[in-house]
Formats: structure tokens, C-alpha cells, sequence
């Protein structure tokens, strides 16, 4: 939170959301398009498959053009905007995991030359040395999940390394397999998702159906794998997080509904993978961007799940999505947050910002906008000065439950999704005014009616 | 306010390894990225240019070889693009986060510029080989490139120079008026025109072209050539223009460092100088084969030499700017072991898979995939 801040008319939440979702969605596919095309280039070269092997290099351009470009951009966009919007979380995130990211890279690497040179030699090269060419992409996309997964899951379950801080822990933490099963499951699926498309492509009729029947098949172990792999990672997640699933809290609803839309992509796709299995010649373009929607939409449902649980924290129990250390609670209250967050009061343009929109700027900026998403003046609409005030002591007394909480003991905040207010009685009055003055007119009003 | 008091903390978390393992790895690392960086960059600003070439046979045939090229370039200039942020961000994080926060639209932008060039390449490359015309989607490609580039050398000026961050947030745009911003934006297409040059000649004359293709490949590694002359020539007035550009700190620091900065620096400089020689010495490209190989080898180490004394200028910058807090560090050489076995195999593999596309060429009869 000491670091420049920018806020963005959507939410940085949204704009990493977005950002994020485009990234799997390609990536996964890069995955999971690598195992099936190896696969199904290996069956077509045993059988002298001609159509089988058509369907693999049209699919191959495709892969070419989402994973190398898209999927590679996209990823370094991630970082850029995590950068961004969460410069001491990435930070915090690069000390522990520095190499475990370079092992991702050194993959990456790999998964690049390959699916390039794999690409290039279609028609050039002996069928060995191709199928060698994209077995060793495969591999390569493969290890980059398997590596990724240890620091995706970390920020959600950290397991040991609070009171170890040994990055094996971390790494190996508890939704780190489930999660790899799970995402494992989603890439097959996406893979043939999108190689449906190419199977559509076929001029032959009888050839086409036959092809998006395996494509269909393919699809349908991919969904079996990320059910259960569903299944194990909800029941990895503690115990208070699975309650929260169902609704628990009112407010966490979106929680609630999070699961409940991955639950339906998953039934949407199950039922269009069972379509095209037992009626293949009714495959067609409508039905192909349906499914791949509807594996996007599994995907886009875990990754919005699995960004609420994790919630107030971007690193859980330690550091929460606004920057604040569970560590530093105390230091902030006593000196207070602005003399942290020094740019809070220095806005893009040249504005200098008053008190109390600075404290928004650096404890809430981060999930809240103004007017767009989580928009703060809707939420505090109802809040004049004084009832804001109390919210906000409320908070803060959130504090030492989330101190005891990160220390083991079992500790429940009142807010247990939204980070603590930390800062000076001072800085609280000023929050509280400037979330009052929001919505003045209303509030007047409401006085004057009173 | 004073810039030590906007500059954020040091991240709590010690750095993992010792310092000097994240620096040889960043520089390494951000060799290579460059080599492909400076690939793309010339190729497709040549590429450009030779599609607009009235001879067509000779101006697509150029463009195609740069589009074929580039699309392997950009893949890798992002992959190897990758490690030098991340040791970056281990060693400077706050100075790097800090100047992309206040660049945010800019820095962001970017990678919606960076893939629309990528595809334009492709687009290029693929109407290239359809034997129609790219120079739209080349020059295209070669303008958002450079925007690229210029974006990444004005995040790169601020984030050195934290006195500068206050201004920056309140008007972005001042960022441009950085002294040492447009000689060090030339310096960069400069030596990408210059490679891009150089590897365009050394392709077409590696190996003695059979007597029907002499012509052809003379001409292609004359024009290859003759770009690079002109541009290594405009490079020195460049680099000179470039070092007075240097804030007076920041150079001093260079010349006071004694052999550990002046020794690459003078090399560097040197290695342009013969660069100019042997590009300057080339009339007929077959016959002096040799130099346009040396050309080629003194450009490698040219460059590698001024990454050498770019990384020292960073250093000068920073300290000049009173950042000389010392991080903590830690050891993780267990997880170290595991990215340096994996690395070593990857290369290794990555290794066989080219060379095996390479030389597997079936003979008649035989099947291809």
C-alpha cells in the first residue's frame, strides 16, 4: 500500500478478472489441446488415419495462434496487471516463489520451441519426429500447470508455511493436487472444445461425425476428471469456507452462486458431450461454440469460487487485498494507514485528495469503486456519518480476530470477507464523513423527511 | 515531498539466493530477450521496407524471409522476455512496480499492441506466402512495435529516477521529456535494424549459393549489409548523443567506477567501431563471407557488452537516487536445484526437437507427417 495507486473506472478485481479468465480459458486449452492432439496424432499415424491426422494439423494452427500468441501475451498480461493492481502481493508472491516460476518458465520455454517447430514441419519432417515434436510439447504445457497449480493454490490455502515459511509447504499445499485434477479435467475438455471446430472443417460427412464422436469422448474423460477433481478440491478447502458455499453469510451470496453457475457449466457441457456421442452427426457450429462456452464457463465459475474464498486475503493469512500485513495491524492503528500509504493523497492528474477519500483510496480501492463494481456509494447509501463511524470501529476491532486467527487460534471476525479498518480514530472520523458525503443529498433528505 | 519518503519499503520477505545469482541470471536472461527484441524490431521495420520495393521478386522475397523469421522472433523475444522480469522483480521490485502503477494505461496498453503486431505478423507472413503484398500489416506491425519499444524505454527511464514519480502521476505524458528518452528509443531500433541487416546478409551467404542463385543472394546480402552500415554509423552519433544525455551523476559514477565500468564501456564502444569496419569493407558479399561474420559476431559482442554497462547504469541511477537499502536474503537452494535441473533439461530438449526438424528431411517414397 505504500506503492503509487491507480484506481480503474470497472475495479482492479474486475480488471484482473477479465484479464485472467481470457488467459485460462487459452491456456487451458494449450494444455489439454497439447494431450489430446498427441494423442490423436499418435492414433492416426498407427492406423493410417488420414482424416484423423487432417483434424490434428488444422487443429494445430489454431494452437499455434491462441497458445503462442494469445495465451503467451496474455499471460505476461496477468503479471503486468497483478503488478498493477497489487504491486506488494506480486512482490511478496516473487520473493517466495521466484523459482518455482522459473521452473514454469524453463516449460514454457520448452512448450514454445515445440509447438512452434511442430507447427513448421508438417509435411516436412518423418511422422516420428512430429509425434516426438508434440509429445514434447504436451509434456512441456503439461509441467507448466503442474507447477503453476503449487502457487495458485498457495494464495488460496497456504497450508504449513505461515508458521514454517518452508516453500516446499507452500507449495504443496492443500487444494495443490485437487486442484491439479480439476484443472487437468477442464484442459481436456477445453481441448477438444476447440478442436471441434476443426473436426467441423471435415468435407467428408461420415468422416466429420466419426471425428467429433472421439472429440466428444475426449470431452467427456475431461469432464469426468474435473468432476471429481471438483469434488476432492471443495472438501480440501477448510471447513469454514465450505459452509460459506451455502450461503452462509447473506453477503457472500456471490459465493454461493459462484458454485452453483460451475455446477450447471458442468451439467450444460455433460449433456452437449452426450449429444454429440450418441447423435455425432448433429454436431455443428452452434453446438460446438455451446460447449465451448460451457467449458469456458466451468472455468471462468472455479476461477470466480476460487478468487471469493480467498477473500479478504490476497495471500491467506497474511496479507490482505488491499496491501495491509496481518503483521502491521497494529503499527497502522497506532501511526495510522496515510502514513503508509503516502500516495493515497496523490491522485493520476495532479489532484490532491482530501483526508478521508485518501483512506478509501488506500484500504478500500482495491474491491471497491466508486460507482462501478462493488460501487461504494450504492453500498454506503444508507450510511450517515455516524453509523459509518460505527461500521468502521467494528472493523477495526476485526483486527485482533484476524491477528489471533493468522496466530491458529480460532477467531471469527464480524467481517470475515472484508480486511480490517486499520489507521488513527482521526483517519476512521475522516473515512466515515467522506462515505457520508457521498451520498449527501439523499441523506439530507432523509433527515429533513425524518 | 522528498523522493526517499515516497519511495515504497523494501518488501519484508528476504530475497531468496544471493544478490549476484539474480543479477548474472538478469543479465543472461535479458541478453537473449534482447537479441530476439532487436530481431523483431528490424525485421520489421526491413520488412516494411522491402515490401514496398518496386523489384517484387526482390521485395517479397526479403519481406518473406523477415515475416518467416519474426514469427519465430516475437515467441521468443516474450518467452525470454519473461526470466529478466522476474529477476528483475526479485532484486527492484518497488522502482519496477512503481514507474508501471503510474504508466498503468500505457504499460497495460501495451500488451494489446504487443498482440496486435504479433498478428499482423502473421498476417503479413501468411499473405507473403499466398504471394500477395504485406507492406500495410508489415508497416503496421513495425509502428506498434515501436510503440512497444518506446513505452517499455519510458517505463524503464522512470522507474530508475524515483524524483520523477510525483510529476509523472500527476501529468504521464511528462515522462517523455526525459533527456536521455529518444537517443535511448534510438539506440534500440538502431541495433535491431543493424542485426536484422546483418542476419538478412549471413543467411544468404553462410554457404556459397549454386551459380543460378549468386545474383539473388548477392543482392539480398548487399541490401542486408548496406542498411547496417548506415545504421551502426548512425548508432555511434546515436550512443555519443546518448551518454551526454545521461543525467551528470549517473556519468560520473561510470567514469569513476575504474575497470569494472569503463572496461566493457570502452569495449562496447570499440566493438561498434569495428562493426563499421567490416561492414564497411564488404563489396561482394560471397567473396567476403568472412567479414560479414565477423560483422555479425563483433555486433553479438557489442551488445552483450552494453547490456553489461546498461545493468551498471541502473545500479548509478539508483544510487544516485539514495536507494541503497540492503535486502534481506534467504536460501531456497533446494528449490533452486529443481529450476536449474529442469532448465538444463528443457534446454537440452528444446535443443533436439529443433535439431531433429532440422535434419529429418525424408527422401522420396518415404512418408512425412
Amino acid at each position: 500500500m505504500d506503492y503509487p495507486m491507480r484506481e480503474f473506472a470497472a475495479g482492479g478485481g474486475v480488471l484482473i478478472a477479465v484479464v485472467a479468465i481470457l488467459h485460462v480459458v487459452v491456456s487451458h486449452f494449450a494444455v489439454g489441446g497439447g494431450l489430446v492432439m498427441a494423442v490423436l496424432e499418435g492414433a492416426a499415424v498407427k492406423r493410417n488415419d488420414r482424416p484423423l491426422r487432417d483434424l490434428v494439423k488444422r487443429s494445430s494452427t489454431i494452437l499455434l495462434l491462441l497458445s503462442t500468441v494469445f495465451g503467451a501475451i496474455s499471460g505476461v498480461g496477468i503479471w503486468f496487471t497483478i503488478g498493477v493492481v497489487h504491486p506488494a502481493a506480486t512482490s511478496s508472491l516473487i520473493h517466495t516463489f521466484v523459482w518455482a516460476w522459473a521452473t514454469e518458465w524453463a516449460f514454457f520455454l520448452l512448450e514454445v520451441v515445440t509447438a512452434l517447430a511442430w507447427v513448421a514441419t508438417w509435411e516436412k519432417v518423418s511422422p516420428r519426429t512430429h509425434l516426438l515434436l508434440i509429445r514434447l510439447y504436451a509434456f512441456a504445457a503439461f509441467m507448466s500447470l503442474v507447477v503453476i497449480q503449487g502457487i495458485l493454490g498457495f494464495m488460496l490455502t497456504p497450508g504449513r508455511f505461515p508458521k514454517t515459511l518452508s516453500v516446499q509447504d507452500g507449495f504443496l499445499n492443500p487444494t495443490y493436487l485437487p486442484g491439479i485434477l480439476f484443472r487437468t479435467g477442464v484442459c481436456i475438455l477445453l481441448g477438444a472444445a476447440w478442436m471441434a471446430f476443426a473436426a467441423l472443417l471435415e468435407p467428408d460427412r461420415e468422416a466429420r461425425a466419426r471425428l467429433s464422436r472421439i472429440l466428444a469422448s475426449a470431452g467427456a474423460l475431461g469432464l469426468g476428471i474435473a468432476g471429481i477433481g471438483w469434488f476432492v478440491w471443495e472438501r480440501a478447502l477448510p471447513a469454514s469456507v465450505q459452509r460459506l458455499f451455502l450461503g452462509e453469510k447473506p453477503l457472500l451470496a456471490t459465493l454461493a452462486t459462484g458454485r452453483a453457475h460451475t455446477l450447471r457449466m458442468l451439467v450444460a457441457a455433460a449433456l452437449l458431450v452426450l449429444l454429440v456421442l450418441l447423435l455425432p452427426k448433429l454436431q455443428s457450429w452452434p453446438v460446438a461454440i455451446l460447449a465451448l462456452l460451457a467449458g469456458a464457463g466451468i472455468l471462468a465459475g472455479y476461477e470466480r469460487v476460487r478468487e471469493g474464498v480467498r477473500k479478504p486475503f490476497v495471500i491467506a493469512e497474511q496479507m490482505f487485498s488491499n496491501g495491509v500485513l496481518v503483521s502491521e495491524i497494529d503499527s497502522l492503528n497506532e501511526k495510522g494507514v496515510l502514513s503508509k500509504a503516502v500516495w493515497a493523497t496523490k491522485e493520476a492528474g495532479g489532484r490532491t485528495v482530501p483526508r478521508g477519500e485518501a483512506v478509501f483510496r488506500a484500504e478500500c480501492s482495491s474491491c471497491h469503486t466508486r460507482d462501478g463494481y462493488l460501487g461504494i456509494r450504492r453500498l454506503a447509501s444508507a450510511m450517515d456519518a455516524d453509523l459509518a463511524e460505527m461500521f468502521l470501529t467494528a472493523m477495526r476491532e476485526d483486527g485482533e480476530a484476524w491477528k489471533a486467527r493468522a496466530a491458529g487460534k480460532d477467531a471469527k471476525p464480524g467481517y470475515p470477507f472484508m480486511p480490517p479498518f486499520v489507521g488513527t480514530d482521526e483517519e476512521l472520523k475522516a473515512l466515515a464523513l467522506w462515505l457520508a458525503s457521498l451520498n449527501a443529498p439523499a441523506v439530507a433528505e432523509g433527515t429533513h423527511a425524518r | 515531498m522528498p523522493a526517499e519518503t515516497l519511495l515504497p519499503a523494501l518488501d519484508p520477505m528476504p530475497i531468496p539466493g544471493p544478490p549476484w545469482l539474480f543479477h548474472l541470471l538478469w543479465v543472461v536472461t535479458f541478453a537473449v530477450h534482447v537479441v530476439c527484441v532487436n530481431l523483431v524490431l528490424g525485421s520489421s521495420i526491413l520488412g516494411t521496407v522491402a515490401s514496398l520495393d518496386r523489384d517484387r521478386v526482390f521485395g517479397r522475397g526479403v519481406a518473406r524471409f523477415f515475416a518467416e523469421l519474426n514469427t519465430w522472433a516475437i515467441s521468443l523475444a516474450i518467452t525470454f522476455g519473461i526470466a529478466p522480469l522476474l529477476f528483475l522483480q526479485v532484486l527492484q521490485g518497488r522502482f519496477f512496480y512503481s514507474a508501471t502503477v503510474i504508466l498503468a494505461p500505457a504499460w497495460l496498453g501495451l500488451l494489446v499492441l504487443l498482440m496486435a503486431a504479433y498478428y499482423l505478423t502473421y498476417a503479413a507472413k501468411y499473405r507473403l506466402r499466398a504471394g500477395k503484398g504485406a507492406a500495410l500489416p508489415f508497416g503496421l506491425s513495425a509502428l506498434l512495435f515501436l510503440a512497444v519499444t518506446a513505452i517499455q524505454a519510458v517505463v524503464h527511464l522512470l522507474s530508475v529516477q524515483p524524483d520523477r514519480w510525483e510529476a509523472a502521476l500527476a501529468s504521464p505524458w511528462s515522462a517523455l521529456a526525459d533527456r536521455a528518452f529518444l537517443p535511448r528509443f534510438l539506440h534500440f531500433v538502431l541495433a535491431g535494424v543493424t542485426l536484422s541487416g546483418i542476419v538478412l546478409a549471413w543467411v544468404a551467404v553462410r554457404r556459397v549459393p549454386a551459380e543460378e542463385a549468386r545474383p539473388a543472394a548477392s543482392a539480398r546480402a548487399l541490401f542486408g549489409v548496406k542498411i547496417a552500415l548506415l545504421a551502426t554509423v548512425l548508432q555511434l552519433v546515436d550512443g555519443l548523443w546518448l551518454t551526454i544525455s545521461v543525467p551528470r551523476e549517473v556519468l560520473l559514477g561510470l567514469m569513476r567506477g575504474g575497470a569494472a565500468t569503463m572496461v566493457p564501456f570502452t569495449l562496447a564502444i570499440g566493438a561498434g567501431f569495428g562493426l563499421l569496419v567490416f561492414l564497411a569493407r564488404v563489396r561482394d558479399p560471397i567473396a567476403d563471407r568472412t567479414s560479414v561474420r565477423h560483422a555479425l559476431e563483433l555486433f553479438g559482442l557489442a551488445m552483450v557488452l552494453m547490456l553489461v554497462t546498461r545493468h551498471q547504469l541502473r545500479g548509478l541511477y539508483l544510487a544516485a537516487a539514495g536507494a541503497r537499502d540492503t535486502p534481506a536474503t534467504t536460501d531456497q537452494w533446494g528449490v533452486f536445484a529443481i529450476f536449474l535441473v529442469a532448465f538444463v533439461l528443457c534446454l537440452v530438449l528444446g535443443i533436439v526437437a529443433l535439431v531433429r526438424s532440422a535434419r529429418d528431411r525424408p527422401g522420396p517414397g518415404r512418408a512425412t507427417a
